[in-house]
């Protein structure tokens, strides 16, 4: 059956019901993201609120995870600069608003709040004095930044040095979450197929009311690209985007080469990865991982970390 | 009442003509809209022979892209649609006429650059459709319908623009009526 139908099934029947919540899955009441006990572990702007001159020009690498992940989809790259580049640039991972405790907060969230999360972080970096940040976007986060960007949040503050979109979601793979607004009174949530271990960092059940949210996003984000987004002055983007992939249309990236200029009307610059797997630079818990995946994921991280210093 | 009863003869009496047991072909203007995705347009005939289930069963084409759409004047991603279709027309002689249709056909899209060489671009295409079609006083047709298509792109295989849901609206006008 096309995979597409299956998935529609699938959420039918999934969504009858209450989600059955175990008691080692992120959606329960027992498991948290650690940024939210511990946020100095995460965040800069808790770690140094007051850096020095020399802190303060150091850059700055605000990193945002997907849709129902945690700040652990962006913990391999802080263990991997702490080890290659301790002294060279700051990373802050951010938790999106909404995510990272139990099923019924993240049911509850909108898209306007795990965006809060983002700008949070950059106006009290930039009020602490830090003046080279950039980002590095997975996923939905960057659907967030465009939309952040096409509102000119950037024009009255500091731009961003540097944008980095790793499998950013413009289109989704399965086509059906267009139409989840026309079926959602069916639904309840659907179920991710994370492994056991997986389960700690994504949420298992994703609520219909939070995909209904997401495609409401993704619709913006598309208009906006059809008629154009122009990046702030001085501002670099550049794209990463596997050849397949399950979650995020790799299409995606065409629709962001074509709908995005530089402030001097340039081309961005877009890169396609033979890989299969979404969000390809996070391969901790996944099983598989190919030599070819492990080769994506340093070149990518060696890359991000390059162009920070430049 | 000599002006109005005049108008209800002709008007009977093109009636009687769009209905009698002639071949028909009906050329028009599609409008295809993907939910969630683009608006695309182009055009449409369909064909049935009076010595093959006259009227009933059709034999079609279309041309529809997103060129004529979504794209004219935006980024949005340039697609191409070309599409033979057949059709079951029920209720023979009403007015508002139940149809079932199956397409098959082509799918290709324009990434206009080398950087995507590698991402699928075009795909074939199989579709089903049931919809209204409405007959006029007059050579004139408005068909309007809703089809799901089994080869939407999934991430992993097809072309991501391709999707599975889409309206269509056709308006026609039998080029070979008899007045």
């Amino acid at each position: 059956m096309k995979k597409s139908a299956f998935f529609l099934l699938i959420m039918i029947v999934a969504g009858c019901g209450n989600p059955d919540i175990q008691p080692g899955m992120l959606d329960g009441d027992q498991i948290f993201d650690p940024s939210l006990n511990d946020p100095s572990q995460f965040l800069l702007s808790v770690n140094k609120p007051n850096p020095n001159a020399s802190e303060a020009a150091t850059p700055v690498l605000i990193m945002s995870h997907g849709y129902t992940a945690t700040t652990f989809e962006w913990q391999e790259f802080k263990d991997w600069a702490n080890i290659n580049y301790p002294t060279d640039f700051f990373t802050s991972q951010i938790l999106l608003g909404g995510h990272g405790s139990s099923y019924e907060e993240f049911k509850e969230s909108s898209w306007e709040d795990w965006k809060v999360a983002i700008t949070d972080e950059y106006e009290t970096l930039v009020e602490a004095g830090y003046t080279r940040i950039s980002f590095v976007g997975s996923s939905t986060s960057c659907a967030l930044i465009l939309e952040l960007i096409e509102a000119g949040y950037f024009s009255n503050t500091l731009p961003p040095e540097n944008i980095f979109f790793v499998d950013p979601i413009v289109l989704p793979s399965s086509k059906i979450l267009s139409i989840v607004g026309l079926i959602g009174p069916m639904l309840g949530y659907i179920e991710a197929d994370n492994t056991t271990e997986e389960d700690q960092y994504w949420y298992h059940f994703r609520p219909e009311k939070t995909l209904r949210e997401l495609n409401k996003l993704l619709r913006i984000v598309r208009k906006d690209l059809q008629n154009g987004i122009t990046l702030p002055e001085g501002t670099r983007l550049k794209v990463f985007k596997s050849l397949k992939d399950p979650t995020a249309d790799p299409v995606s990236a065409v629709l962001l080469y074509k709908g995005i200029r530089t402030s001097g009307g340039e081309l961005i610059e877009v890169e396609m990865i033979e890989s299969d797997l979404h969000v390809y630079t996070r391969l901790n818990l996944r099983t598989d991982v190919s030599a070819k995946d492990q080769a994506n994921q340093n070149s990518t991280f060696q890359e991000i970390a390059t162009r920070l210093g430049q | 009442m000599i002006i109005a009863g005049t108008m209800c003869w002709m008007v009977n009496l093109w009636s009687f003509n769009c209905q009698s047991q002639d071949s028909k072909l009906d050329v028009g203007f599609r409008m295809n809209k993907a939910i969630g995705l683009y608006l695309e347009s182009g055009f449409s005939a369909n064909y049935s022979h009076h010595n093959l289930f006259n009227d009933r069963l059709y034999f079609g084409a279309s041309y529809f892209s997103s060129r004529l759409g979504s794209a004219m004047g935006s980024n949005a991603i340039k697609q191409d649609n070309y599409v033979v279709f057949t059709s079951w027309y029920f209720r023979e002689t009403k007015k508002y006429r139940p149809f079932l249709r199956v397409n098959a056909g082509y799918f290709n899209s324009d990434y206009e650059s080398e950087i995507f060489k590698d991402l699928d671009n075009s795909s074939g295409i199989f579709s089903f459709e049931a919809g209204y079609s409405r007959k006029f006083l007059t050579p004139l047709k408005w068909a309007i319908s809703a089809g799901y298509n089994l080869s939407a792109g999934d991430g992993t295989n097809g072309s991501g623009t391709l999707y599975p849901i889409y309206l269509q609206s056709t308006l026609s006008w039998n080029i070979i009526a008899k007045r």
